[in-house]
């Protein structure tokens, strides 16, 4: 075995582990983050890894038997290597005789040569080969050995593919789960590109690190001192000789490294301006097209993909004499090495070193090396997977949804009697939006809310279903504050139907029964003809059985108000909140929708934050919301007539007449 | 594949000396164990060194006197093989060096193309794509090519010359090593090729699991409230936990199978070294000649490399498959023509009184059937006009303004704008005079100045100002902590959809465009506000030509005239009194809009 070789090796031990499905992953794993509190993220890793703590066990076992299966190999190479010479006796004595030189007449020439004896014609000089006497053994013990550690290496892929994919379903499920309990405000105020990221890149990153460094790590402390150990043994003098370029490798990997890792980090940080620029020139193709923005586009564009060229030649560069330095290094130390055994033969004989033992020597000192480049290539994915578990447990870490109600009551109990009072609230400190609003709903009532955009009339919706809490005053049911209410109670009693419907990519059969998963085909069937969503439903192929595309985009915005209004309907709550506008639903989609919702409304207490006419001169009553509190409230006819808030209102939005 | 390399062409001169230069490298790798073997039999065991003709011709020429011990060979040949590692190394940088070169200037250039193609598609074309689709091939595709444009200028020669290499050397030391070979690569093949069998089928199975989770994540996300207010925590959680254990499940069965790769390469490359020792080994032992200690560790890094070399190969076909994907992806946007190109430079009339002019236009979406979206369309837009656009979805109102700024082109008649045919104008020209604002506002990564500026570079901070008013952003936007200079994130997500449109609004007003397109840009303002916005039109921007659609009666009554779209065509164009006289559906929608009760009329 030579340095070429561990060289080779060193190039295929990646993309051979890398056969899974496409992704750019070198870029995400040449991108080195940098974890703010490392102790404290490494334990709460290690306590995950603790969960499967028997596989862990058994995998530090398999491991340290396949290094030490690893080390014994070059030792048993060498003892076969020193078995092949030919061992030279005198046939009449016994004595052993190493020296054969053909030109030395006490040899004579060869004058009988069977499998295993050599005989000389001078007689007394008997060659008998080593095979028999000593290379078999050691070539079958070398055979079980390398089976058993082939096998046992097996084993140590497969646990450790459990033990990431465990770790891995661990982390993602117990993100999820915590995802579900946290509250509306941080979906609202979190980019959701970046939960995603957390979900999947993250969760990533950490398994890469479990399955690639853990084993690599210890592998490598263990083959280190191993090797080590053998090394001493086998001949402490070349050891030493040995340990002179360590000091050397290390040196020049650190330096080199952190010139590499300066331009991995730079091209990292330009592809992802690279794909920000595409993403979002793509995705507002329109807007630039409508700008004539094509040509700028292009040289911004052009300016970082040249820019990114120019570094990623130079992340190449630097990437790649790494690979001949080490080498090298490498080469100098077996030179070294040889050298030193070789002058030991030469001024004190085979007695002190034999030639197998200067063979185990190069190869543990080749093995002696390779760990230190290992470690140091973990180093970036782990920084990266400490990086990612960081954020993941960012969001472990943030206040669950506060539910502390108690009061048992069954949501079929609830009346629907709603009342606020003086509720003061605000979503950013210092920039109020309900300030002491006064409110009563009675039981059945139907309350349109009115107002100019960003008055507030969402935020009345927000509170009463506890997707937000009330800074100040309070919001009863049924003259229960909502706060003592469980929330699956609150909510259970209340159905929202919001201008964005939000399907799921499921059956539409699955989807109206999302509000109640237990209603029975029929119900959900009249459901969704009370909400007039039968009529297209039918005319699918598959009807109910219909599997909706991501979001719901296979159907119109129509089509998917209606399955909202439907799911409404199955719900069957006392309460209701309707936000019903319908900017870009045409007129006549609109009285289809219109006509269902009316049908919905009936029997229930219902907020509608009312953009149509009809709907408002319908309600029982007419809040005006204005500066966080509620202007004014009556009927149409009343407002109007009063002349105030209302009437200025129906004026602009309805009429059309600019004030 | 092969029209994509011409884009190596500038680089030939670097893609022609890569591997040349990787042949350097291999070369010197592989002298490296021969010059090992001389230290170990003429150095360490003291063989006769006349037996090797090259290792005596070396000594003899450095020591002619022929007055050399063992370590004197053993300090040659080290420093020897110090030497080929530096040559082996200085050609392998180089080699990645001219591999970068080539292969990242190619990614640059094809990058560049890719990007100015998809630029240069009608809406229509990209809308074929899906964008998000668009984002990939321009990103993760082009990149998986040039990395393998460049695996191609280095490890396609590195492996197989490694085999064609190591095979040979092995063979000048014993010609029975090729047994070795023979029986190791099939067997090493063989496993390489079912395990790859078995596994690659499931690498998109793996993929599918993976979208399942991510969307059942998003869907969570995205749709929180409904979860929520549905009390569907536990049924969302029980959902995702089923999606994310069949994940497991199938990604521990891939990397379980991949798991059999390499125990078995390392066992095939073992036991090829015992059989080398033991072959080589016996022709020691029986005296046969020709055969050395040295020879035999030579032989099993050769072994060992040239096994190694199989297996690098096998990677190398599955990366093969997946770049072709990639380019396949890639080319497929290349190849697509714009429909929609510069024209030769219009001559205008601009004091024509008629700015934009439809002659028995009609229009069909490219690759349709059916009857045609616009038809027999006849309109003139006087300069200075405001002009509104009523109908139902789908009847082809925003087709109709689409081929003013020829996001389409129509299929009959002609579109004019200031009396000459759109199809005449450059394309940059023409959609400098026409501002469009589209239904979907988007905004940019910028500030609020930054964003209303990308209408015009050179406004100045007044006219920014001046933009926004006349759109009714300034109110809000001097609300924000940091006024104009307030970043937007997100595209605008921390906004109002009504905010959005003001700054759309506002940066096609800062365009100071001939024609302004509202295409229902102004559906999430409330009437108040959008009375105060066409006042401020009117009035900021009076020799503008304004079209406008809406949906809403009460934001199309103040215009000059509005032209009612029904069926692909223009039933009536009359100002507001006058239609309510003449066309049944404008009556139909105001009184649906206007008066108690339109909605239970049906």
């Amino acid at each position: 075995m030579n340095n070429g070789e561990r060289r080779e090796e060193r190039r295929t031990a990646a993309p051979a582990l890398d056969f899974r499905p496409g992704r750019g992953n070198m870029n995400s794993r040449a991108m080195v983050q940098k974890p703010k509190d490392m102790k404290k993220t490494i334990g709460r890793l290690l306590r995950y890894l603790g969960r499967s703590r028997y596989v862990l066990l058994s995998l530090l076992v398999i491991m340290l038997l396949v290094t030490a299966a690893d080390l014994c190999g070059p030792l048993l190479q060498g003892k076969a290597i020193d078995a092949i010479e030919p061992v030279y006796r005198n046939a009449a004595t016994g004595e052993i005789l190493f020296d054969y030189d053909k030109n030395d007449p006490v040899w004579g020439d060869i004058e009988v040569k069977t499998t295993f004896e050599v005989h000389f014609t001078a007689g007394n000089y008997v060659g008998r080969s080593g095979k028999t006497a000593g290379l078999v053994p050691y070539l079958v013990a070398m055979g079980v050995l390398f089976l058993c550690s082939s096998l046992l290496s097996y084993f140590q892929g497969t646990i450790s593919a459990k033990l990431s994919q465990q770790t891995v379903y661990n982390l993602r499920s117990d993100l999820f789960h915590k995802i579900s309990r946290l509250p509306i405000s941080y979906t609202d105020t979190h980019r959701h590109g970046d939960l995603m990221s957390r979900m999947t890149n993250d969760a990533e990153n950490v398994s890469n690190a479990i399955s690639q460094s853990i084993t690599a790590l210890f592998s490598g402390v263990i083959t280190l001192v191993g090797a080590f150990s053998m090394m001493l043994i086998l001949s402490p003098v070349m050891t030493l000789v040995a340990l002179v370029t360590i000091p050397l490798s290390i040196f020049v990997s650190a330096k080199l490294g952190k010139f590499m890792r300066k331009y991995f980090i730079r091209q990292q940080r330009l592809l992802g301006s690279l794909n920000g620029t595409v993403e979002e020139m793509v995705t507002s193709y329109e807007t630039g097209v409508a700008y004539g923005k094509e040509g700028d586009a292009v040289n911004v564009f052009s300016g970082i993909s040249g820019e990114l060229r120019d570094c990623a030649v130079k992340a190449r560069v630097w990437g790649s004499i790494m690979g001949p330095v080490m080498n090298f290094i490498g080469n100098l130390q077996y030179v070294l090495i040889a050298a030193t055994g070789g002058a030991l033969i030469l001024f004190s004989g085979t007695s002190t070193v034999s030639i197998g033992n200067i063979q185990s020597m190069l190869s543990y000192s080749k093995k002696f090396t390779h760990p230190i480049n290992q470690i140091a290539n973990q180093y970036s994915t782990i920084l990266t997977a400490l990086a990612g578990a960081e954020r993941i447990f960012e969001i472990m870490d943030s206040p669950d949804e506060i539910d502390e109600g108690t009061l048992e009551v069954s949501p079929a109990e609830i009346k629907g009697d709603i009342q606020f009072s003086k509720v003061q609230f605000h979503y950013v400190e210092g920039e109020p939006v309900l300030c002491g609003l006064d409110l009563t709903v009675k039981a059945g009532q139907k309350i349109a809310i009115v107002g100019a955009t960003g008055s507030g009339k969402t935020t009345v919706v927000n509170l009463l279903t506890r997707f937000y809490e009330v800074v100040d005053g309070n919001i009863t049911v049924d003259g229960m504050d909502i706060r003592q209410l469980p929330k699956r109670t609150l909510r259970r009693s209340i159905a929202i139907v919001l201008q964005d419907t939000v399907l799921f990519h499921d059956t539409i059969r699955a989807n109206i029964k999302y509000s109640r998963p237990d209603a029975t085909d029929a119900e959900m069937e009249a459901a969704a003809a009370h909400a007039k969503a039968d009529r297209f439903i039918d005319r699918l192929p598959d009807g109910y059985d219909t599997v909706l595309a991501e979001g719901g985009s296979n159907l119109s915005r129509g089509q998917r108000q209606l399955l909202a209004i439907a799911r409404a309907v199955l719900a069957d709550p006392k309460i209701l909140i309707l936000d019903e506008a319908t900017s870009s639903v045409d007129t006549r989609t609109e009285m289809h929708i219109q006509q269902a919702m009316l049908a919905l409304m009936k029997n229930r207490t219902s907020l509608v934050i009312a953009h149509r006419l009809s709907t408002i001169r319908d309600a029982d009553v007419i809040v005006v919301v204005k500066d966080g509190v509620i202007a004014e409230s009556g009927s149409h006819e009343v407002l109007l007539q009063q002349g105030g808030e209302y009437a200025k209102l129906y004026r602009n939005q309805f009429a059309g007449i600019a004030t | 594949m092969r029209k994509l390399f011409r884009y190596l062409k500038p680089y030939r001169g670097f893609a022609i000396l890569s591997p040349l230069l990787m042949m350097g490298e291999v070369l010197a790798d592989l002298c490296l164990p021969y010059l090992m073997s001389f230290i170990v039999n003429y150095g360490i065991i003291g063989e006769d060194i006349s037996e090797s003709k090259l290792a005596s011709t070396v000594m003899g020429i450095l020591f002619p006197s022929g007055d050399y011990t063992s370590l004197h060979i053993i300090i040659t040949f080290g420093v020897l093989m110090l030497l080929v590692t530096l040559v082996g190394g200085f050609f392998g940088t180089f080699c990645a060096y001219t591999a970068a070169r080539a292969a990242q200037g190619f990614g640059h250039d094809l990058r560049r193309d890719a990007y100015a193609r998809v630029m240069s598609l009608s809406i229509e074309q990209t809308d074929r794509f899906t964008t998000g689709s668009l984002v990939t091939r321009m990103t993760n595709d082009i990149a998986m090519i040039v990395e393998f444009v460049e695996m191609l200028l280095r490890m396609f020669v590195r492996s197989p010359m490694f085999f064609v290499g190591g095979t040979v050397f092995l063979l000048t030391l014993d010609i029975r090593f090729g047994m070795v070979l023979l029986v190791s690569l099939p067997v090493l093949l063989v496993t390489l090729i079912l395990v790859l069998a078995c596994a690659v089928p499931l690498f998109s199975v793996v993929q599918k699991k993976l979208d399942r989770v991510n969307c059942v994540v998003q869907e969570n996300v995205s749709g929180a409230r409904i979860v929520k207010a549905s009390v569907q925590e536990e049924y969302e959680r029980h959902r995702f936990d089923v999606a994310n254990s069949e994940l497991r499940s199938i990604s521990y069965r891939v990397q379980r199978l991949m798991a059999i790769t390499h125990p078995v390469l390392v066992l095939v490359q073992n036991f090829a070294v015992i059989a080398i020792i033991y072959l080589g080994g016996s022709s020691i032992a029986e005296g046969l000649g020709g055969m050395s200690t040295g020879n035999v560790m030579a032989a099993v890094t050769y072994t060992t490399q040239v096994v190694f070399s199989i297996m690098m190969m096998t990677t190398m076909f599955h990366s093969v498959s997946r770049a072709l994907a990639s380019v396949k992806r890639v080319r497929e946007v290349m190849d697509t023509e714009p429909v929609i190109t510069d024209g030769e430079g219009a001559v205008t009339s601009p004091e024509a009184p008629v700015a934009v002019e439809f002659k028995n236009v009609g229009f069909r979406y490219p690759g349709t059937v059916g009857a045609p979206v616009l038809h027999d369309i006849n309109l003139q837009v006087r300069r200075g006009e405001t002009l509104a656009i009523v109908g139902a979805t789908g009847s082809g109102k925003s087709s109709l303004v689409h081929l003013i700024p020829r996001f389409y082109d129509a299929t009959e008649g002609e579109v004019l704008v200031d009396g000459a045919p759109v199809g005449s104008y450059k394309l940059k020209d023409l959609r400098r005079k026409v501002g469009f604002v589209l239904q979907k506002s988007e905004l940019f990564s910028d500030t609020v100045s930054g964003n209303i500026r990308w209408g015009r570079r050179d406004a100045t901070d007044e006219e920014v100002r001046d933009a926004a008013r006349v759109a009714q952003a300034d109110d809000f936007v001097s609300g924000f902590s940091d006024g104009y200079d307030s970043m937007i994130a997100e595209k605008g997500a921390s906004l109002s959809g009504g905010q959005k449109q003001r700054l759309s609004i506002a940066r096609a007003v800062a365009r100071r465009p001939e024609i302004l397109v509202l295409d229902d840009a102004t559906s999430a303002l409330d009437l108040s506000t959008e009375a105060k916005l066409q006042a401020a039109l009117r009035e900021r921007m009076q020799d503008t030509t304004v079209i406008m659609i809406a949906q809403r009666v009460a934001s199309v009554r103040s215009a000059d005239r509005i032209a009612v779209v029904e069926d692909g065509t223009i039933r009536h164009c009359a100002p507001h009194e006058e239609l309510l006289q003449i066309s049944d559906t404008y009556r139909d929608i105001y009184a649906s809009q206007m008066q108690k009760g339109g909605a239970a009329n049906e």
